[in-house]
């Protein structure tokens, strides 16, 4: 089992000016790490829309690489998305499905299908070729370049422990966020 | 409600106003309204289609998509657009998006004084917009296709969506 914030970590080293999209229980402990304008959190937001979001930059954007943090509670509100994402295929699309199994801010109920559902089997079902699901650091450190430099769209999963992360609040809102990223996205081009 | 009378909406003339506006991609999901305008629009190459699973899907990445620097719109149906309520909130509103909503207004015509049979979506639809604060206007004929543009402008003045309803099916 991975630990979710080393994972973070050893993604935040290794990250260049790759767009990294956060929700839920990831949104704040990545802003602890990197908190530039091309790091958005998707808080606030339309629930479980992070995905399908970070594909509409990928497809905006196809020289910058677009990397999403989601949670699996947050996936299972959006699962057509995995199908849209292959309907149309973008090769700057990464999704991590970070599963610890719980809504981990609402205070750790269980999901539908925890312990039974195979996100790696459902994203290969919806038509998505590169799957790879993550659950040792050995095995992590060596999916990493997969990440950054794999042709996507690229599905992970990352099988994490549990853990406490209270609901996150940012003092920056949405459209602020938003309209930083698209700034960022204009001067850059 | 102004009229109900029986027009059509070209979709020629749609895609003109589309393209006249610079709209890059088109998001959603086509229904029988929409048909002949979907199919005339995988046909056009100044303008992607993006296709979704469902239409909460359609606000999201019609969101990326704009902060991306492009110019996109949503195509969906007023039923798919009820069930996007949150997806709408948290996405468009909530991030200032200047984009212009087409929502196919379907049972418009059952509105009608006296009509056998009521569509409740139809009903439900010109509230829904007002109480989410959505400017909206109808399109009922080829004659008012101006609509669009209009409806592009007021999402650009307000920096936030704006919709036009599309009362007749595309011929």
């Amino acid at each position: 089992m991975l630990n979710k914030y080393t994972c973070l970590e050893k993604l935040a080293a290794r990250r260049k000016d790759e767009i990294i999209i956060t929700n839920m229980g990831i949104a704040k402990p990545w802003e602890n790490l990197s908190d530039g304008p091309f790091d958005f959190a998707s808080v606030d937001s339309g629930m479980g829309h992070a995905a399908d979001f970070a594909h509409g930059l990928a497809i905006a954007q196809p020289n910058r690489r677009v990397i999403t943090l989601n949670g699996d509670g947050s996936m299972l509100m959006c699962l057509g998305t995995l199908v849209t994402v292959a309907q149309r295929p973008v090769d700057n699309y990464a999704l991590v499905i970070i599963e610890n199994g719980t809504y981990e801010i609402t205070g750790n109920q269980f999901v539908p299908g925890a312990g039974k559902i195979n996100y790696e089997t459902i994203a290969r079902g919806a038509g998505i070729d590169a799957v790879y699901t993550v659950s040792d650091d050995k095995d992590f450190d060596h999916k990493l370049d997969i990440l950054f430099e794999g042709k996507g769209p690229l599905v992970f999963v990352w099988k994490v422990e549990k853990a406490n992360e209270p609901v996150p609040n940012f003092p920056i809102l949405l459209w602020e966020r938003a309209h930083r990223l698209r700034k960022a996205l204009m001067e850059s081009a | 409600m102004s009229s109900h009378k029986h027009t059509v909406l070209s979709a020629k003339i749609i895609v003109e106003e589309l393209k006249k506006q610079g709209i890059t991609h088109i998001v959603g999901l086509p229904d029988n309204g929409s048909r002949v305008l979907f199919e005339l629009l995988w046909e056009t190459a100044e303008i992607e289609v993006i296709q979704v699973s469902r239409e909460g899907e359609a606000f999201a990445i019609a969101s990326g998509i704009y902060l991306g620097g492009k110019n996109p719109a949503l195509l969906i149906q007023n039923t798919g657009f009820l069930e996007s309520g949150d997806a709408f909130r948290g996405t468009v509103h909530n991030m200032r998006i200047p984009i212009l909503l087409l929502i196919g207004y379907r049972g418009y015509k059952t509105l009608i004084p006296g009509a056998p049979r009521v569509d409740s979506v139809a009903t439900f639809l010109e509230p829904t917009l007002k109480a989410w604060d959505i400017p909206y206007s109808i399109l009922t004929d080829d004659k008012e296709a101006e609509q669009i543009s209009i409806g592009v402008k007021k999402a650009g003045d307000t920096s936030m969506p704006a919709a036009v309803l599309l009362a007749e099916e595309t011929t």
